[in-house]
């Protein structure tokens, strides 16, 4: 098991007893992750890395059901969502990640959310919601942004860091040489050759991150920020993009749940649909 | 003019470094090593490995020349430089040396693309690299082969496989894996999405020579060349016929040792 493949279930609940059992399916463009509620308390998750979408769909799933040795025919209701959605061939019915991601992140944080920023591995979107975690708005990304969340991975790779430990490394430099931020591919060739020329790894990391927060910082200005303001998706547990985000916006999110995986929000809220579909059959 | 003597060729590019080794016409060795992000380190372990497996030393060496775009960056001490060279150069002479009736050549590496089109004795007439938006075609593939969780060899396999036409529009490269996830995303087999990749990338490749006559022979070099799927684009997208060249990712190696000027 690495950071891609991962499943986890709460061992004190039991399904037999569970009135509405219920599975959000996310396929993004990085990850597949799986979310299984029992009458609306989380159950398991599970993320995969996605290749081939209908497949991920799939291995998502089934490494939930291993875990829990339920059966795909036990689950009453099942919501596909991500870009990959029309893939969750085994879902009774699509919502798109804007309604799930609003959703999800309103069941996390309580009603006082009402910009949620869902920063995945290809696209990155601000969502206005509602209290009751309706998405009123929403924002995508324009093209020179698009695949944040890809190039972080690729960026660690390259300096041979593992993408879980980047964002702290970014947060150690208070000085560094400052990279373009309009394109994502010029702002890592950027980094690339500061790091030949002999500029401290740590500070080119951190000019990474301060370059690829200012790019998100743009698209959460231009569509209006109305607190309080959450971050979703893969890119959430990065502190370092997180700290320069925050200093860039002049605003805090709300603190991570620790009983919430942020990336697991958008299909957390493709099973919340679930469960609400399931009871107005 | 360089007769008898062995000469070494130095390419630094974004990727990998290329080093080959030539005594007067004929090529004794060569070594590809990654660049990564030390320079000087990265041509002195291919220089020795390329020297360890000809079986000479570097004391035998009458010179070296280096091209390629960090260049620059080994001119001082540990390696002792004879001459460095403009890839636009290297490319016309590489290309010259390997085929004798080419006039133009289409480079394709790992972040740029450029043609170089020369006379018969390799002067350079005209020259043109992709825009900003086009950069890193090279290692885009290679990212888009780890994405479908296969090597570079295998993603142009997959491409050949290909039975539908599907392509990804937009010009820059990270929009381009974006639409690739989507087209994926709608179902459409992997193969197809592969060929879509491949075509891409020639397309880009074909838009850049739009503003330059390609005087013919064409030949087609650089780490990209050595994939089929994306050569079999070539004829159909800048209707001309296009040959690959030998050692396709030795040709800035190849064409440094070429403008060898005898140490002056």
């Amino acid at each position: 098991m690495n950071e891609h493949e991962y499943v986890s279930m709460n061992e004190w609940l039991d399904w037999t007893r569970a009135k509405a059992i219920v599975a959000g399916v996310d396929v993004g463009a990085v990850s597949s992750k799986a979310v299984i509620l029992l009458d609306r308390q989380l159950y398991a998750f599970s993320q995969v890395k996605t290749r081939m979408p209908k497949e991920s769909a799939f291995k998502a799933i089934n490494a939930v059901l291993a875990k829990t040795h339920l059966k795909l025919e036990n689950i009453h209701y099942i919501v596909g969502t991500g870009c990959g959605s029309m893939q969750v061939t085994f879902a009774s019915k699509r919502v798109t990640e804007i309604a799930c991601g609003a959703a999800g992140a309103v069941h996390i944080w309580g009603p006082s959310v009402h910009t949620v920023l869902d920063a995945g591995g290809q696209s990155c979107k601000v969502i206005h919601c509602t209290e009751k975690g309706r998405a009123t708005d929403f924002l995508w990304n324009d093209k020179c942004a698009v695949g944040i969340g890809r190039s972080l991975e690729t960026f660690a790779d390259l300096v041979k860091k593992e993408v879980t430990e980047i964002g702290r490394i970014a947060l150690q430099s208070d000085s560094f040489p400052k990279i373009s931020d309009f394109c994502v591919v010029y702002t890592q060739s950027e980094a690339l050759d500061l790091i030949r020329s002999k500029v401290p790894l740590e500070q080119v990391i951190a000019a990474y991150h301060y370059a690829m927060a200012k790019r998100i910082s743009i698209l959460v200005g231009r569509s209006g920020l109305k607190k309080d303001f959450a971050i979703i998706g893969g890119v959430a547990k990065n502190p370092g993009i997180i700290g320069w985000l925050e200093s860039h916006l002049k605003v805090n999110r709300l603190p991570p749940k620790p009983e919430w995986d942020p990336l697991f929000t958008t299909a957390l809220g493709a099973a919340l649909f679930a469960d609400a579909f399931y009871r107005w059959q | 003019m360089n007769k008898g003597k062995i000469l070494a060729g130095l390419d630094l590019g974004h990727v990998n470094t290329k080093v080959i080794i030539i005594r007067e016409q004929e090529i004794l060795g060569y070594v590809t090593v990654p660049t990564g992000f030390d320079v000087v380190a990265a041509a002195q372990t291919a220089l020795n490995n390329a020297l360890d497996n000809v079986g000479i030393s570097c004391s035998e060496l009458a010179g070296i020349v280096a091209t390629g775009i960090f260049r620059d960056m080994i001119k001082g001490p540990p390696l002792n430089i004879t001459r460095t060279i403009p890839e636009y150069v290297a490319d016309a002479k590489g290309a010259l040396f390997l085929n004798k009736n080419s006039r133009t050549v289409i480079d394709i590496g790992g972040n740029i693309q450029k043609a170089v089109s020369y006379d018969q004795d390799g002067n350079l007439l005209d020259v043109i690299q992709n825009d900003k938006c086009a950069d890193g075609l090279g290692i885009f593939y290679t990212t888009m082969a780890k994405a479908f969780g296969v090597n570079e060899q295998g993603l142009s396999e997959l491409a050949l496989k290909s039975t539908k036409h599907v392509s990804v529009a937009i010009h820059c490269a990270a929009s381009a894996e974006s639409e690739a996830i989507d087209l994926m995303c709608q179902g459409i087999d992997i193969a197809d999405v592969a060929d879509a990749l491949t075509r891409f990338i020639v397309e880009r490749v074909a838009a850049m020579c739009i503003t330059m006559p390609l005087e013919p022979e064409i030949v087609v070099a650089g780490g990209l060349a050595k994939s089929k799927a994306l050569i079999k684009y070539f004829p159909v997208l800048l209707k001309q016929d296009v040959s690959v060249l030998n050692l396709p990712e030795y040709l800035g190696a190849i064409g440094a040792v070429m403008s060898y000027d005898g140490g002056k």
